[in-house]
This record gives C-alpha cells, sequence and structure tokens, in this order.
C-alpha cells in the first residue's frame, strides 16, 4: 500500500465529461460479454427445473397430500433441516418452491460468488485492468459498473423465474415472490463478493472467503431450521430469509425487505474499500515477508500435494460439516418415512428410494458426494492449464521433468484428494449417526461414501482428456459427469423419462451401498472408460504444443 | 521456420538477434521442447529437444517475461527448482543473491517485473547445467542490475558453459558475445563473430546546412555521402569521428544528428536485405 497521503495517490485517472461515460459504457459492454454465457445457463437451469417441477406436480402428487400427512412433514425436524420448512405443499407453485428453492438458491448463490470474483479480482490480478484503469476511469468506477452488470444479470435470471412459474401455472403473486427473493439472494451473494474482493489481493482468497460465508449461512439455516428454540437463525441467512418469504403460503413483505439489507451494506461497503485501497492491492492479503517454508518442495508430486493442501482442507470442512448434519439426522428421517407412508411413497417417486432405513438413508445420501468430490477433482486438474495459461509453470517445464510426470502427478493426488474427501463423508456421516444411536457402522459408511468414487474417476478422466485436446474448458468438462450427470437424473427422473434416457446419468450406475451390495460390474464399466480418457488425454498433452 | 541449425560450443556467448516476429522465441521454444517441429528435429547435446526429462539435464532456461507462483517466495521458487532442476551451486546462488539484491523473504505476488527476473537468472546461472538459454532477459533490469547480468554470463563463459543469448540490446551483445546469429523470416540470416560485426559498424549522420552542401570527398572514415534535399545531407562515419568533423566546420552546418545502427540494421545492412 503507497504510504502517500491525500487523493492524488489513491485513484489513478482524472475524469473526462463524455470520455468517461463512454469509458464506463465500454466497461459494462466488457462485463456483459464477459458473463453472458455463463449467466444463460444459469437462466435456463433455474427457470427450467421449477418449471418442471411444478409441471410434474400436476401430473403426479396433486391431491396426494392431506392435512394431517402436511402436519406431520411440516414439524418434522429432519425434514425442515434438509429442504427448508414447508408451506402450502397442496399447492403446484408452493411445493415447487419447497422442493427446488435452496438448490436454486445455492446455484445462483454459488455462480454470483464465482462470477463476481472473476471479474473484480480475477481480471485486476492478472493485469488486465492496468489498461483500462489508465484512461478516464476510477478503480471505484469500474467496480460499481461490474456490481450493476452482475446484479442485472441476477435480476433477470430471478425475473426468468417468476416467468417461467406463472407460464407453468401458479400463481402469478406467489412466483412473484419468489422470482424477487431468489433475485435478492443472488444480488446479496454478488454484493458479499464484491467485498471480498476489494479485500483480499487475490481471486482464490476472494473466492475461498465467499464461498465460506455460503456454505456457513447454508449450515446455519439448516441447524436453524431444525432445532427448536433457534428458529430465530433463519433471519440471519439468506436461504432463511428466503424461505420465510413463503411464496404461494404467505407471500411475507418482511423478509424480502430483510434480503435487501446485505446487497445494500455489503455493495456500499465493497465501493467504500474500492476508493480507498490501491490498485492491484486489497486490505488483507499475502503482503507479508516471511523465511522460507521449504515442506514439500523437494518433488513435482510434493509440490503439487503442497499447493493443493489449503483448497482440499476448505472441502472437507464443507463435506464434513454437511455429512454430520446429515449423520445427525439420520435417526429422525428414517423414522419419519417409517411412521409416513404417503411421504415415503412420494420420496420414493421422486427419485429417493429406501429412504426409510438407515442405510439406505445414508446411501441416497451419499449419492450427493459425486457433486463435490467431482467438482474438486476437475479444478485440481485444471490447474495444470491454468499454470500454462499463466505462464507460472514455465520454469518448471524447463526443468528436466516431463509434462507426463506433471499431468500424472496432478492426476494422481487429485484423486488422493477426493478419495480423501469420501472418506470424510463417510467418517462424519457415521459420526453424526452415532451420536443420535442411529445404527451405521464405521465400515459400511466409509464403504458407502467410497462407493461413488466411480463418479470422481469419470471426472478425473474426463479432465485429463480436456487438458489433452481441449484446455480451454478443462473445468467444465470435468464437472460434467458429476454435475451434469447429477442434474441429468434428477430431470430425468422428473419427467418420468424412460429408463434409457436415466441411465445416461453416471448416478444411475452407483449402487445404494449400504443399502445394498457395490455394483462392481458398472464400478469397472465407469472405471476403465476413466483409464482410456487418462490415457488418451496424457497422449495429447503430451505432444500438443504448449500455449507459451 | 526453415533450414535452421545452428551449432553452440561450450564456454561461447552465442547472441541471437532478429526483428520481431523473426522466429527467436519460436525456436527457443522448439529447444525447450515447448512446440515441436513439423520437420527435422531439434537436439540438445545429443537428446531429443522433446524427450524433457534427458535434454533439460544439460540446460537451464530464463524467460522473456517471468512469470511465478504468486503465493510462494523467492526463496521457495527457487527451492523448487533447484530440486526438481539438473543441479545447484547453492553456495553461488548466494553470492548472486546478493549480487542482484534480490528480497528472497517475499511473496512472489508482489514482485515487480525485474525482480521476477533476477529470480529466474539467479535459479539458471546458479545450475552447473552446460548450457543456459536466455530469451531477452534483462528486458526489466535497470542499468545497475544489467552490469551484474553481463558479469554472471562472463562468469559463465569462464566456467566453460555455453550461453545462448537472445537479445535486442546492441550494447549488451557487444559486450558480452562471442559470436551472433541472425533471423529473418524464420531464416537464419547469417551467423558472425562478433569482432566481425564491430568493424562493420557505422554511424548514420545527417547534417543540416544553409547554403551549399558541404563536400566531405576523400574525408578519411566518411562513406556513402548523400544529399537528401531541403538542407540536409546524410553519410556513414566509420572510425573516428574527428576528421569529418573538422571538416564540416568549414561550411555553414546549422545541425548534426548522429544515429547508431542497431546490430540487426548493420547486419542486414552489410549481408544484403534480399537475404
Amino acid at each position: 500500500m503507497a504510504t502517500a497521503t491525500g487523493a492524488t495517490t489513491r485513484e489513478p485517472g482524472a475524469r473526462v465529461g463524455s470520455t468517461s461515460r463512454a469509458g464506463r459504457r465500454a466497461r459494462t459492454g466488457l462485463a456483459v460479454r464477459q458473463i453472458r454465457r455463463g449467466a444463460l445457463i444459469v437462466l435456463v437451469v433455474t427457470a427450467g427445473m421449477p418449471a418442471v417441477v411444478a409441471g410434474q406436480y400436476r401430473t403426479t402428487f396433486a391431491g396426494v397430500l392431506d392435512g394431517p400427512a402436511l402436519h406431520a412433514l411440516a414439524t418434522n425436524p429432519a425434514i425442515r433441516t434438509l429442504f427448508g420448512p414447508p408451506s402450502a405443499l397442496d399447492d403446484a407453485g408452493g411445493f415447487t418452491v419447497w422442493r427446488t428453492g435452496t438448490p436454486l438458491a445455492v446455484l445462483v448463490g454459488v455462480w454470483a460468488v464465482v462470477t463476481t470474483t472473476r471479474l473484480l479480482r480475477g481480471d485486476e490480478e492478472s493485469g488486465r485492468w492496468a489498461l483500462l484503469l489508465a484512461g478516464p476511469l476510477r478503480l471505484s468506477d469500474l467496480v460499481a459498473r461490474i456490481i450493476y452488470v452482475l446484479a442485472g444479470a441476477v435480476v433477470i435470471v430471478g425475473a426468468a423465474v417468476g416467468a417461467a412459474l406463472i407460464v407453468a401455472g401458479t400463481s402469478p403473486s406467489g412466483a412473484v415472490f419468489f422470482g424477487a427473493g431468489l433475485a435478492l439472494v443472488g444480488v446479496g451473494f454478488v454484493a458479499l463478493a464484491a467485498l471480498t474482493a476489494q479485500l483480499w489481493d487475490s481471486r482464490a482468497a476472494a473466492t475461498s472467503a465467499s464461498a465460506g460465508i455460503l456454505v456457513a449461512t447454508l449450515l446455519v439455516r439448516m441447524v436453524g431450521d431444525g432445532v427448536q428454540g433457534l428458529s430465530w437463525l433463519q433471519w440471519v441467512t439468506p436461504f432463511g430469509l428466503l424461505a420465510a418469504v413463503r411464496p404461494y403460503a404467505g407471500d411475507e413483505v418482511l423478509p424480502l425487505l430483510g434480503l435487501m439489507v446485505a446487497p445494500v451494506v455489503l455493495g456500499v461497503a465493497a465501493l467504500v474499500v474500492a476508493a480507498r485501497r490501491d490498485v492491484d492491492h486489497g486490505l488483507f492479503g499475502s503482503r507479508g515477508r516471511h523465511g522460507p517454508r521449504r515442506w514439500l518442495l523437494g518433488s513435482v508430486v510434493g509440490f503439487v500435494v503442497r499447493r493443493g493442501v489449503r483448497s482440499w482442507v476448505a472441502w472437507a470442512a464443507g463435506v464434513f460439516a454437511y455429512f454430520l448434519l446429515l449423520g445427525l439426522l439420520a435417526g429422525s428421517v428414517t423414522a419419519f418415512l417409517a411412521d409416513n407412508e404417503r411421504f415415503a411413497d412420494l420420496a420414493s417417486a421422486a427419485g429417493f428410494d429406501e429412504l426409510g432405513s438407515v442405510p439406505g438413508y445414508a446411501a441416497t445420501m451419499f449419492a450427493l458426494l459425486g457433486l463435490p468430490a467431482g467438482v474438486f477433482t476437475a479444478a485440481r486438474i485444471a490447474e495444470v492449464v491454468e499454470d500454462e495459461r499463466t505462464r507460472r509453470s514455465v520454469l518448471l517445464m524447463a526443468t528436466p521433468v516431463s509434462r507426463g510426470h506433471i499431468l500424472r502427478a496432478h492426476a494422481g493426488v487429485a484423486l488422493l484428494g477426493a478419495v480423501g474427501l469420501l472418506a470424510v463423508a463417510g467418517l462424519a456421516m457415521w459420526t453424526g449417526a452415532r451420536a443420535v444411536g442411529a445404527g451405521l457402522g464405521v465400515a459400511d459408511a466409509v464403504g458407502g461414501a467410497v462407493a461413488t468414487s466411480p463418479i470422481v474417476l469419470l471426472c478425473l478422466g474426463t479432465a485429463v482428456l480436456a487438458t489433452g485436446w481441449s484446455p480451454q474448458v478443462v473445468l467444465s468438462v470435468g464437472s460434467l459427469p458429476a454435475v451434469g450427470g447429477f442434474l441429468w437424473q434428477v430431470i430425468a427422473q422428473s419427467t418420468g423419462a424412460p429408463g434409457w434416457v436415466v441411465e445416461v446419468s453416471p448416478f444411475a450406475h452407483l449402487a445404494a451401498v449400504p443399502a445394498e451390495g457395490p455394483d462392481w460390474a458398472s464400478a469397472a464399466v465407469m472405471g476403465s472408460i476413466a483409464v482410456v480418457s487418462c490415457a488418451i488425454g496424457t497422449v495429447g498433452y503430451v505432444r500438443r504444443d504448449l500455449a507459451h | 521456420m526453415q533450414d535452421l541449425t545452428l551449432d553452440v560450443f561450450p564456454g561461447e556467448v552465442f547472441g541471437f538477434l532478429g526483428p520481431n516476429g523473426a522466429g527467436k522465441s519460436t525456436t527457443i521454444r522448439m529447444m525447450l521442447g515447448a512446440i515441436r517441429p513439423t520437420s527435422g528435429r531439434v537436439q540438445i547435446f545429443g537428446d531429443d529437444a522433446a524427450d524433457v526429462r534427458r535434454a533439460h539435464r544439460h540446460l537451464a532456461y530464463v524467460p522473456a517475461d517471468v512469470a511465478l507462483w504468486p503465493r510462494l517466495t523467492g526463496a521457495e521458487i527457487l527451492e523448487l527448482l533447484a530440486r526438481t532442476g539438473p543441479g545447484v551451486d547453492v553456495a553461488y546462488r548466494t553470492e548472486l543473491v546478493g549480487r542482484f539484491g534480490l528480497d528472497l523473504d517475499r511473496r512472489a505476488g508482489t514482485y515487480s517485473t525485474g525482480n521476477r527476473q533476477k529470480v529466474a537468472l539467479v535459479a539458471a546461472f546458479a545450475t552447473r547445467a552446460p548450457l543456459l538459454v536466455l530469451d531477452e532477459p534483462t528486458s526489466g533490469l535497470d542499468p545497475l542490475m544489467e552490469q551484474v547480468f553481463r558479469a554472471a554470463v562472463v562468469e559463465a563463459r569462464d566456467r566453460g558453459q555455453a550461453v545462448f543469448l537472445s537479445s535486442h540490446l546492441l550494447g549488451e551483445v557487444q559486450a558480452v558475445c562471442d559470436r551472433v546469429a541472425i533471423l529473418r523470416e524464420g531464416r537464419l540470416a547469417e551467423v558472425a563473430q562478433m569482432a566481425e560485426l564491430r568493424r562493420l559498424r557505422r554511424t548514420e549522420v545527417v547534417v543540416s546546412y544553409v547554403e551549399s552542401p558541404p563536400d566531405l570527398a576523400g574525408v578519411a572514415g566518411v562513406q556513402g555521402a548523400e544529399d537528401l534535399g531541403s538542407g540536409r545531407l546524410r553519410f556513414f562515419l566509420s572510425g573516428a569521428p574527428g576528421p569529418a568533423l573538422r571538416a564540416l566546420g568549414g561550411f555553414g552546418v546549422t545541425g548534426v544528428e548522429m544515429r547508431e545502427p542497431s546490430l540487426e540494421e548493420i547486419f542486414l545492412d552489410y549481408y544484403g536485405r534480399g537475404v
């Protein structure tokens, strides 16, 4: 940070009337172009999911749920913890909001965080802002412009969700309240990520801070909904406030106003910090000096481990907290479904078979593990290409270390880390289940978690394949088996698609371990696909020209 | 790139010159195995350049624009490169860190362009690899550090290391190189001894006059005098400027501009533009 005082050192550039306006317009256009593709995907998924679920409710569930069943559902702490407090389940819109509200809010929130830190810190960190800021554009103006563009994108997503629900035939007022609530949650996370992007001087740190807060508020929401006496906690998290809006049931205005507090406070804070900090700096960050820490610098494998440790610990902490919570709920979910056959049928129709027994419940929840473990794996492999793109690995590549060795080191360490995450989830579930006396052995728990490893292998295979042949899209291609496969299965099952359509998703080929034995044949097929993909990808990577 | 054959010998500093886009960096990236020649082969001490585990035991590399892992300190990066690289003289490395005035306890993310370049230079000079490949290695260094760099190049040569130096800086090339190659449009235009180039060096002089053009016929060191019109005369000067300046004093000269041609210009001038 420059120590000189006064306004002269703080903000580069003088402002010149019309040129400044033109510069801001140009910057707005650039930001729109940087986010439009991702925004479009998020829009299609967020607007498509509720429309599909609402349509399906009319054909399948309508009229099935009666008063006592609803009461049982609304008061069960486990159900409230997992899906949020249900209200208006007798209405297509109310059911849809209950079923999709939290996942959609998480999706919009994660996209908002990742995109905001990419535009607001990633571009600055990589030096792409140097030219922009040489023109008549102040740092705080630039930050404000990008915040407006991102907030606008999130509002459009919210409007599309509302419109889709109206088209699906649900009550317009409920649709508007849900769309508005979802948009405000998204704008809140844009503002949060904008603030962390001003506070920290690296994109990774800013993203981790924002994503950590997102996960923490989600867990707080779950605890607040599940534990009597802590229900006030819903008022301090965006997910709780979104549920408190009670679209189609109450259409409450107060929680919507509550959702406006975070965007305003965090957004203003982001602009205040942006106006006071130096370009390329944050308020906190990695500016300190320290003596050399030589651990794990002796080999490529060690170095890859060292670079991945921080993010692994963060992923593991999130996975542990989530599956500990699921373990704590094991007894009460299974007891609830055992007592309420109607819901057991509904859960089964929605793809959650076997929820009525603890091992069946554990198996169903473990299938979710494919998502974090698969995305973690793809992200670790994507680092190879990121190092190439940023030219960081040029010096290492000039040492007697082959490309094949570097890629294999990343693949091996990623696989080890992902399996470690699975084991952490198994142990967490076991710990939770044990605390509440639900019968789940440690071997069953860890075995059930590790049984999702074919998804990890497929993510590894596609990520390595992309590294060799299509290096621009490693993260998205590598995440496809996990994220795409999961969404595919949910949508295919919800729409009652024929069996072969469902079976395109790798999730359809996971056995419900520990409720049943592992499906070795399917695992072998998926493992073989992964091995072949890795081999083809490695050949491509070793043979192709490097970007720099 | 076409038909490029270069031999660089131990204990030699080999300059590698050429205009932008001539293919200098492409050549270096082929030597490093980062890209492959469409035909033909690149060998480093007899090992195929694509087989980097063998070929890179013989070399150390400094890129033109050094990027480093931002969270590692300078010391940590040197440690990583030393442990994965072809062997390092730790005592000499410590000495180089002192000479370059490099603060190793700072994270690389806080380094300036020049400091990042120093990290790569220290790492390369500290190796005992027989070949040092330096791609415009001093673009971010100040004049004092340029002197430190030149001294390190000379020490490497005296140890018997071959230095392959791609550079745009005439002074740098003249100060340290033994031989120079020039590349044009992907082809090797010429390879020459540095001493030969020094003989070729000519200064371009343009004088402005008021009345009649100065008559420089027969003046020692003056060649190629040409009237440019509108009161300007150009000629080339080699050797000591005294006789030419004395001759000009006799005419009504109102201004003198002198320009040092670049090494590429000397080269192309001498060997002809049509190479």
